[in-house]
């Protein structure tokens, strides 16, 4: 019985972090891959940037988000032209200690190392999916991989100077390459580890990042420190920070400490709402998104957003409207109700496609899944960047049932409706919004059997039906790549067309010509207004369902001293988390 | 003054007394279950149900089960009877459509894998310890030593979303049973004179088997195709919670599934209703299995 109880008493203890302080944090889901060249998911990038070492990152806590050297020495030199871009690399920064290396020694970080890892996205047998960044934009890159990616070979455009100094030509000016080399996919990755690993290298990443990476599995990350990583200490002011903003957090008392500040690091990736909750609520992970169904008993205002007494109590809160959207998007190679060379019949599936889009309501997905706190906003350019124009009219959000079937009666459709089929990633969630939008559309004359839904037992699986064209209509989440609308109206842009980004196939020339105009100019006034001209253009040919930005909720355990964040596909906030003591955490919530 | 130790018989009722003694197998099987009030009980809750999948099927009721026909959360209300989901949908509607589902589901898992295993353990049986029934020994072994949940996913997976993956994964699963209860019984047919008279007179082996064997193990088909029916019921919630199981449509697995983040929220009529109906119809057809086993029963025929 004794021994029962000992046992009993053991098992009820949590787990033990031998006193090292670890922070534990939570998922939604699990990464396909830890290949920065794959890394095109959220998930992904929370940990690619904490293994990898990336040459900018966003500033901590400076909202809108502002660049920040990482692995750079400083911001580059610009020639006049801007086409030359020269960057500086730090030196003295090594690769994580691994079996890939001779003597299992990390070596230095050079330039040579960034030359490599952007050449892998375009070598046809790496499949990056991160090549569109850079792909027509650096002088002989492309024709690199075309030519049979000799990494021997060298490319006009992208050179390494010397071990520290790097050297990119444009083919013509790309105001955002800089916001690139912030993303997961410019991480700088060893030649050594690629070719020791193969195709283990997406589960056994080796970078110079804040941490090491010393288990994955689809449940579980786990990292320690890398003892090698050394940024200096953290400058609270130049990371934004604004007493007003983020005094309540306890991040004044880590200013000038060198970080990273924890141990280890644990991502847990819990699918289940519930059950991340739970772990959250136990104390077995530090911090949650607040899942909708439990939006109304963890607040007690939306607007502004305010925490019921008991949880703000316990738990720090932040709240912020997403870098991104959901959308509903056609399948415009789909002659049936997207393009069509006849100019009739043209004119006909684009009234089918906004006769679909008048009927879907967006205030009825805002209340139903996101509680009402998401921001339902006209067109593709985000709330969150500084181009989103918040006078355009609101009419193609508007649920308008007498319009669409005005515009289906005009143009016959009437009682010869096209049977099509929804796409969705098999999950509870999915399968009601399916449902709800199958109800919406009910109302215009679709029966129950013409939307067909078609659920794909991953993610994964559903992504590549939409690149292999093969659904008539889905709804995706993005998340942007860097805070500029160039990054959503790319998704638009014919070249890009799938396998490409432009999953919806879009194919329109005055689009493709604005945009090509647009690539080239710095931020401005012109360039806005193209941007907005090319968000008309979106609208009024109903590609896409557009959209919502939803509100994300972040609660965490007042012990640790940190600002989450997911945006830009975020994970840089790793580095400048600290798990406080418990007298620390009792002296702030007084 | 009458012994109270002496338990005198019931006097016969009439009709019982002119009804004459049947003495084939079916005749007193039937007997047997009018007298088991259990499992009339039971076959009258499942009449019940078949008759709301058939109004399903004809489109008499159930029709609007997709659509949002009032707000989110509403309670029990003469609009809707057991009120509405998160989507504003009749629980009502969806647990009456559900119906059908599972009625589909169970008939057509249940007719196929009994056929299947009927024809299998049939030839299994007649060619006992010849290479036919060493191969489907193997093959019977094999697929019973896959986890059922496993095999369903690895199933799913591998027809990408294929609305009929989980009937095949039942099937290919099921069958099993029946084929070594066939098996079983046909082995003791075969040394009967019987079928030793249908050698004698020149009846060619697949004759013998379709005709007069396979008729004789009909009694443990409908015992089975019962059992297999209330377990592809109970399979098809357990996947369809899961994920993995009704593609289009409504079942009552999934409404389990999409109450899991209702509960949370504190509404429970998808779960209540979900679970009940599903409860009870198993009941129902466990009642009316067990009477319909006991009633097939050679060992319970009267001496």
């Amino acid at each position: 019985m004794i021994m029962g109880m000992l046992l009993l008493a053991a098992c009820s203890e949590p787990p033990s972090d031998d006193n090292r302080d670890v922070y534990r944090h939570s998922e939604d889901e699990a990464p396909a891959s830890l290949d920065p060249a794959q890394a095109s998911t959220v998930y992904s990038n929370m940990v690619v940037v904490n293994v990898f070492d990336t040459l900018y990152r966003y500033k901590y806590l400076a909202r809108p988000y502002e660049l920040a050297p990482n692995l750079a020495a400083g911001f580059p030199d610009v020639s006049d032209d801007g086409l030359t871009y020269t960057f500086r690399i730090r030196s003295g920064v090594e690769f994580t200690d691994d079996p890939a290396f001779p003597d299992g020694t990390g070596r230095e970080v050079t330039a040579h190392d960034l030359v490599y890892s952007i050449q892998r996205h375009f070598d046809p047998g790496v499949r990056s999916q991160g090549a569109w960044l850079w792909s027509g934009r650096i002088v002989g890159l492309d024709e690199w991989g075309q030519n049979g990616a000799d990494y021997a070979a060298p490319i006009e455009g992208l050179k390494a100077l010397d071990d520290h100094t790097l050297q990119i030509q444009l083919t013509a000016p790309y105001p955002q390459l800089v916001y690139t080399l912030a993303a997961g996919f410019s991480a700088l990755v060893p030649k050594e580890a690629v070719e020791f690993y193969g195709r283990e290298f997406s589960v056994k990443p080796v970078g110079s990042g804040p941490f090491k990476l010393t288990s994955f599995n689809s449940a579980l990350a786990t990292f320690d420190r890398n003892p090698k990583f050394d940024r200096g200490v953290l400058n609270l002011a130049d990371e934004g920070y604004r007493d007003d903003l983020h005094g309540t957090y306890g991040l004044q008392a880590l200013d000038g400490q060198a970080y990273p500040f924890v141990d280890g690091l644990e991502i847990h990736f819990i699918d289940e709402n519930a059950s991340r909750w739970n772990s959250f609520i136990s104390g077995e992970v530090h911090n949650v998104m607040v899942p909708n169904e439990q939006i109304d008993r963890v607040l007690t205002s939306k607007d502004p957003i305010e925490l019921n007494d008991d949880m703000a109590e316990r738990f720090h809160k932040h709240s912020g409207i997403e870098a991104g959207f959901v959308y509903g998007g056609f399948n415009m190679a789909d002659e049936r109700f997207g393009h069509h060379p006849d100019p009739d019949q043209d004119a006909a599936n684009r009234a089918l496609r906004c006769a679909i889009r008048d009927a879907f309501d967006w205030q009825a997905r805002n209340e139903t899944f996101y509680f009402g706190l998401g921001n339902v906003f006209p067109g593709v350019i985000v709330p969150l960047v500084p181009e989103f124009d918040a006078d355009l009219s609101r009419r193609s959000v508007q649920h308008n049932l007498q319009s669409a079937n005005q515009a289906l009666d005009e143009y016959g459709w009437r009682d010869q409706l096209p049977s099509m089929s929804y796409g969705m990633p098999s999950s509870v969630q999915q399968r009601q919004m399916f449902e709800q939008f199958r109800a919406q559309v009910q109302e215009i004359g679709f029966s129950t059997d013409q939307f067909s839904p078609e659920s794909f037992a991953t993610f994964g699986d559903f992504s590549r039906a939409i690149k292999n064209r093969e659904l008539d209509l889905f709804f995706l989440g993005w998340s942007l790549d860097y805070p500029d609308a160039q990054n959503t109206l790319q998704l638009f842009y014919g070249p890009n067309e799938t396998p490409g980004s432009n999953n919806f196939n879009y194919n329109n020339p005055a689009f493709d010509a604005l945009y090509e105009q647009t690539l080239t100019l710095q931020p401005g006034q012109q360039r806005t207004a193209l941007y907005r001209q090319m968000n008309q253009l979106v609208i009024d040919d109903c590609v896409v369902i557009s959209g919502l930005s939803r509100t994300r909720v972040h609660l965490w355990d007042k012990q640790v001293r940190m600002l989450p964040d997911r945006e830009i596909l975020g994970g840089f906030f790793m580095r400048f988390v600290d798990i406080g003591n418990e007298s620390e955490t009792a002296a702030m919530s007084n | 003054m009458s012994d109270p130790g002496i338990i005198l018989p019931a006097p016969e009722p009439a009709a019982a007394r002119l009804r004459p003694e049947r003495t084939s197998l079916w005749g007193r099987a039937l007997d047997q279950f009018r007298r088991d009030h259990a499992a009339i009980t039971g076959l009258a809750i499942v009449a019940v149900f078949f008759l709301m999948a058939v109004g399903v099927w004809f489109g008499w009721w159930g029709t609007q089960w997709s659509q949002a026909l009032g707000g989110r959360w509403e309670g029990p209300s003469g609009g809707h009877w057991l009120g509405t989901n998160l989507l504003g949908q009749d629980i009502f509607q969806r647990a009456v459509y559900s119906t059908r589902t599972a009625f589909e589901i169970g008939l057509i898992v249940a007719i196929l894998s009994t056929l299947l295993g009927g024809l299998l353990g049939a030839l299994s049986g007649f060619y006992s310890s010849r290479w036919i029934d060493s191969v489907l020994l193997w093959l019977m072994g094999t697929l019973d030593s896959i986890p059922f949940y496993l095999f369903v996913a690895a199933v799913a997976v591998a027809m990408a979303g294929n609305p009929w993956a989980m009937h095949i994964a039942m099937v290919a699963t099921f069958w099993t049973t029946t084929a070594r209860l066939v098996r079983g019984e046909v082995i003791k047919l075969k040394n009967l004179e019987f079928v030793e008279a249908a050698h004698a007179i020149g009846l060619g082996q697949f004759r013998i088997i379709f005709r007069h064997l396979l008729p004789n193990t009909f009694h443990i088909l409908l015992v089975q195709g019962t059992i297999v029916f209330v377990s592809a019921i109970k399979a098809e919630v357990i996947l369809s919670f899961l994920g993995l199981g009704v593609q289009d449509g409504v079942s009552w697995g999934l409404m389990i599934a999409e109450s899991t983040q209702e509960v949370l929220a504190g509404q429970y009529m998808n779960f209540i209703v979900a679970s009940s109906f599903m409860f009870v119809l198993v009941m129902a057809f466990n009642l009316f299995s067990d009477g319909l086993q006991d009633a097939l029963d050679p060992r319970r025929a009267p001496r």
